[in-house]
């Protein structure tokens, strides 16, 4: 194996047994007669207490890393070669029994989707009760009274009612802590948490992550993150490996991979997330050009290479080793020295790496030359012309209120909102799930009808529902959906999706409809081959241009964007960010533009609106909502996202309580039960006005906007008051 | 321990390129895979089997119809494989040829249903609201009927007719269809790619029949070999009942009904139609076996 020199350095020092050490691993899953190497050559150590992070795209191999560390791969599975040894035990000795009791005892782990891990049919009393039962052998009293001690220490408010709950009882937040509850109730060596706050709102995600950071400090466990959210590891982890197609490519303390990588594809990484307060008129978005190999491919030279922008002919010959990297000491220096005033963060044992002297390595040769490596897309693309023209609103939202029936309750999703849009605008919306954008953006496509309020385009008022809206108007108004999968009609050929919209949205016959369609697509860099395919056969990133050429078809005026990214890895999600501001660009098309993502928000809006329990609490220009003053809750959701800017010093505004219902909106203000600059009584029992901060941005709150800004601008955090 | 379910993104993604992954595969080696099941295969080959014996067994046998007063009721021997019945008509002749009026009866009246239910479940679960209401109620209580008394009282009515018989069988069934096809529409409703058809303003009968319908195959396929299984039960227990076919037709059900009172002289009379019809029932279930599996997976 070509890591021979790595393994020797690290043979140095394997006096106290690491919590994971995993080595030269192979995993190989067999998949209809084929033999597809998943992971190849993997060197893993994480020491007692360490947080180690892995990232890289999906379809990488890090789940499957996890789960070959706790011996739990799938059936068609197996591990080829190498070792893997957990707290000093070699797992693959472990006998079917021994392996269960293991599991229970050693390993914790913590998944996606909460919801998935608790049995919906039992008491969570019962179930984190039976924890303790099964692996402690205590008595029912006994294990009630642990499990009351267990949910009190990931802060659960009031241990006693959630224990008499069941899950669908609880927000998702706090069916992750029931989660982590159950994790820690073993007291376990290794924790692995794989995405635990990928479904999570960002408030919610961010109290998660301080209950793991605050955790951390308690246990002595290991903890192995999964994701593919860099902020989240640059915030919890020590140590970070890079997963490429099986491959680890990188590997290093945090601070220096997000600070200064070394490996192409990091760097790629890095370059591609939007960074906080980024614009589409300062920079397009980089990419990483190409795509992941398939299974199973094995070629001689870097397994990178082809995707590379600083490929030379020696890394098609052989792949290059786990390297240490040049000036990886005078790196290291520099970052303790940074690090010395030390923060809270610091403090935490994010230097206390005990790896040797080669910290920091890369499957690179030309690891020095990667802070300078090549932009894969012109810095400045056609986005300058991007942005809203003069003239006249296009769209006008004017009070509209739309509810649900949730059996005798009733839900207003959305409350009396009003706004406006102009010509080659990007209105972006966002707010945490719930509070309404989704029904919003369909009550303006007129997916479903409002209750009440009007909207107008261009002037015209539209019928409330797209059945009954002339063609005209349905040509105008597009949208462009969240989920790559179910968007492209799996029984039809790409080029039959398109022609059907340019047929129905932009008329025409015979030739003129193949010529669109061909445009079309090349518009959207689709490949004419692929146009032959059906949805199955493309890349979740193919399938979203697809749609979004779908939705441009008739030359619309306006497209609305429900999280046409999220769902795709951040290389891809920054190719299809590009297209939409390009096309906005060509078009000159509006944009309203939902996400969840705030700094994707930030990039691609010119206006944004925050909406909070079915309202829209504020509204203004990109730049003005981001910064103070602005409105509380705003704030909150601001200082909740985990970034990768280690020198950062903003302070985390943690939310009270949880989301009230929908059915019973909060008196008053509506965020006053969570707010932490609650004035008094004033916000409980009048509702706010719209206050104006600067033309154009507004705000609904009863602090005036130069008490706010003072407020907001202070150094000192204000504590959260309680009512 | 849990399992991962799929969420919003990172995982999400990886659980849809599997699917997908997984989808392209079921498709592209659908054919593949349902050779390669064991179930499917050992069904098939009794169904073919039975459908060749309907189509051509007419040129391999004795004639099912030739009367032999001079050897009634004989034993199987060299001469007759299966032996004779009362009228001295060889018995294997007859079962091979009974299989003719059984697929004949059972497909069409499976077809009819897969129409009917078809229309009933798109229409249903398209529109919902009211209609689905009002025939939803409608099939319910169509479904608390007791098929075969059903379908005796309205043959008693209309009289017996085998198109009759295949007209009865469908209705009886629609009920069933239109419930598995609405709870599939129901699903695929929903989907991103539906909503953007009505933001192209197509027709609510477009959006049924070409974008949800090629998309529900799966389920309909599965229902319809179901469906299949008991329509060729149903055909055989209303000719055993004396509705529908009448002699000297060598229907099974029909065959086993006359021959009967024989069984204890000749248990063969009775015997090798009977096997007849276990085998044709099993084999179109064991079809339906390996056809959901191979779609569930």
């Amino acid at each position: 194996m070509s890591d021979a020199p790595v393994q020797e350095v690290r043979q140095t020092d394997v006096s106290a047994p690491a919590a994971v050490d995993v080595r030269d691993l192979e995993v190989t899953f067999h998949r209809r007669g084929r033999d597809l190497p998943v992971l190849r050559g993997i060197e893993l150590r994480i020491e007692a207490g360490e947080a180690y992070g892995l990232v890289g795209e999906s379809g990488c191999g890090k789940t499957t890393l996890a789960m070959a560390v706790v011996r739990y791969l799938a059936a068609n599975g197996t591990v080829d070669a190498g070792s893997v040894l957990v707290g000093g035990q070699d797992v693959s000795t472990l006998s079917e029994e021994a392996l269960r009791k293991w599991h229970g005892e050693a390993v914790a782990m913590v998944y996606q989707d909460p919801a998935a891990a608790l049995s919906p049919a039992m008491r969570i009393g019962d179930q984190v009760g039976e924890v303790f039962r099964y692996h402690e052998g205590l008595s029912k009293v006994g294990a009630r009274a642990r499990a009351r001690e267990a949910l009190r220490s990931v802060a659960l408010p009031d241990p006693d009612a959630t224990m008499r709950r069941y899950p669908f009882e609880l927000s998702g937040g706090q069916q992750q802590r029931v989660v982590i509850a159950m994790a820690l109730a073993v007291n376990p060596r290794l924790l692995i948490l794989d995405e635990p706050t990928t479904g999570l709102d960002a408030t919610v995600e961010a109290e998660i992550l301080d209950l793991i950071e605050e955790l951390r400090g308690r246990l002595n466990a290991a903890i192995l993150l999964i994701t593919h959210n860099l902020g989240l590891v640059a915030r919890l982890c020590d140590r970070v490996g890079v997963l490429y197609a099986g491959r680890l490519v990188e590997e290093g303390p945090a601070r220096e991979i997000f600070t200064d990588p070394r490996h192409p594809y990091t760097m790629g990484l890095l370059r591609c997330v939007p960074r906080f307060g980024m614009n589409k008129t300062d920079a397009a978005l980089q990419t990483i050009p190409g795509t992941l190999p398939a299974l199973g491919e094995r070629k001689p030279g870097c397994i990178y290479a082809d995707r590379c922008p600083m490929v030379k002919s020696v890394c098609l010959r052989r792949e290059p080793d786990l390297l240490g990297c040049p000036g990886d000491a005078a790196a290291r220096a520099r970052a303790e020295a940074e690090a010395a005033p030390a923060d809270s963060q610091a403090a935490s044992p994010h230097n206390a790496n005990p790896v040797g002297e080669a910290a920091h390595h890369a499957r690179c040769y030309f690891s020095a030359e990667v802070p300078e490596m090549p932009l894969t897309t012109p810095v400045l693309a056609a986005t300058k012309e991007a942005g809203p023209e003069g003239g006249g609103d296009v769209l006008k939202i004017d009070t509209v209120r739309r509810s649900f029936r949730d059996g005798r309750k009733k839900l207003v999703a959305v409350h009396d909102v009003s706004l406006a849009l102009k010509r080659g605008e990007t209105f972006g919306l966002v707010g945490e799930s719930g509070s309404g954008k989704t029904t919003l953006a369909k009550c303006v496509t007129g997916l479903i009808a409002a209750d009440s309020g009007t909207v107008s385009f261009e002037g015209k008022r539209l019928r409330p529902t797209a059945g009954r809206r002339s063609q005209a108007a349905l040509r105008a108004i597009q949208m462009v959906f969240q989920n790559p999968d179910s968007t492209l009609n799996p029984a039809w050929s790409t080029r039959a999706i398109l022609t059907r919209a340019v047929r129905k949205l932009g008329g025409g016959s015979g030739s003129s409809v193949r010529a669109k369609v061909d445009e079309l697509a090349a518009d959207v860099r689709v490949e004419p081959r692929f146009l032959l395919q059906k949805p199955m056969d493309l890349s979740g990133g193919q399938k979203q241009r697809i749609a979004i050429a779908r939705a441009f078809a008739g030359d619309p005026t306006l497209v609305v964007c429900d999280e046409p990214a999220s769902a795709l890895d951040v290389s891809v999600q920054a190719s299809i960010l590009n297209l939409l501001v390009e096309l906005q660009a060509s078009e000159a098309v509006s944009y309203i533009f939902i996400s969840h993502d705030l700094a994707v928000v930030r990039y691609l809006s010119d206006r944004i609106g925050v909406m909070y329990l079915a309202e829209l609490i504020e509204v203004g220009s990109a730049e003005e909502v981001f910064k103070p003053p602005h409105h509380p809750y705003t704030e909150a959701l601001l200082s909740s996202i985990p970034t990768l800017d280690f020198d950062d010093p903003h302070q985390r505004i943690p939310l009270r309580g949880s989301m009230p219902s929908l059915s019973e909106p909060p008196s008053g203000c509506r965020f006053h039960t969570r707010c932490h600059r609650i004035l008094g009584d004033i916000c409980v029992e009048q509702e706010p006005p719209i206050q104006e901060a600067v033309t154009g941005h507004t705000y609904k709150c009863h602090i005036p906007p130069d008490e706010l800004l003072q407020l907001q601008t202070a150094t000192e955090p204000a504590a959260p008051i309680e009512v | 321990m849990p399992e991962a379910v799929a969420g919003r993104t990172g995982q999400e993604i990886q659980a849809n390129a599997d699917a997908a992954l997984e989808r392209r595969w079921q498709r592209r080696y659908l054919v593949a895979a349902l050779l390669r099941s064991p179930t499917f295969i050992s069904g098939l080959v009794i169904v073919v089997f039975w459908v060749l014996m309907a189509l051509f067994s007419m040129h391999l046998t004795q004639s099912p119809f030739d009367v032999n007063p001079m050897s009634t009721l004989q034993a199987p021997s060299s001469a007759h494989w299966a032996g004779t019945d009362d009228l001295g008509r060889d018995v294997l002749a007859r079962t091979m040829a009974g299989a003719r009026t059984v697929l004949f009866i059972a497909p069409l009246a499976t077809i009819l249903a897969l129409l009917w239910g078809g229309i009933i479940g798109l229409i249903t679960g398209f529109y919902r609201g009211l209609i689905d209401e009002v025939i939803m109620r409608l099939v319910d209580v169509l479904l608390s009927l007791p098929v075969v008394i059903t379908s005796i009282l309205i043959l008693s009515l209309l009289g017996s007719s085998t198109a009759i018989v295949i007209v009865v069988i469908g209705v009886l069934f629609t009920p069933l269809v239109s419930r598995t096809v609405r709870s599939a529409v129901l699903r695929e409703r929903e989907r991103e790619y539906v909503m953007a058809s009505r933001l192209r303003g197509e027709r609510s009968w477009f959006v049924m029949v070409g974008e949800i319908l090629p998309n529900i195959t799966g389920p309909i396929i599965v229902e319809g070999t179901v469906r299949l299984g008991y329509a060729v039960f149903t055909a055989a227990t209303l000719s055993f009942l004396g509705y529908g076919l009448q002699p000297p037709s060598p229907d099974w059900g029909l065959t086993i009904a006359t021959e009967r009172v024989f069984v204890q002289l000749a248990p063969w009379t009775v015997m090798f139609p009977a096997i007849a019809l276990a085998s044709l029932v099993v084999g179109v279930n064991l079809i339906t076996d390996g056809l959901g599996r191979v779609f569930s997976k």
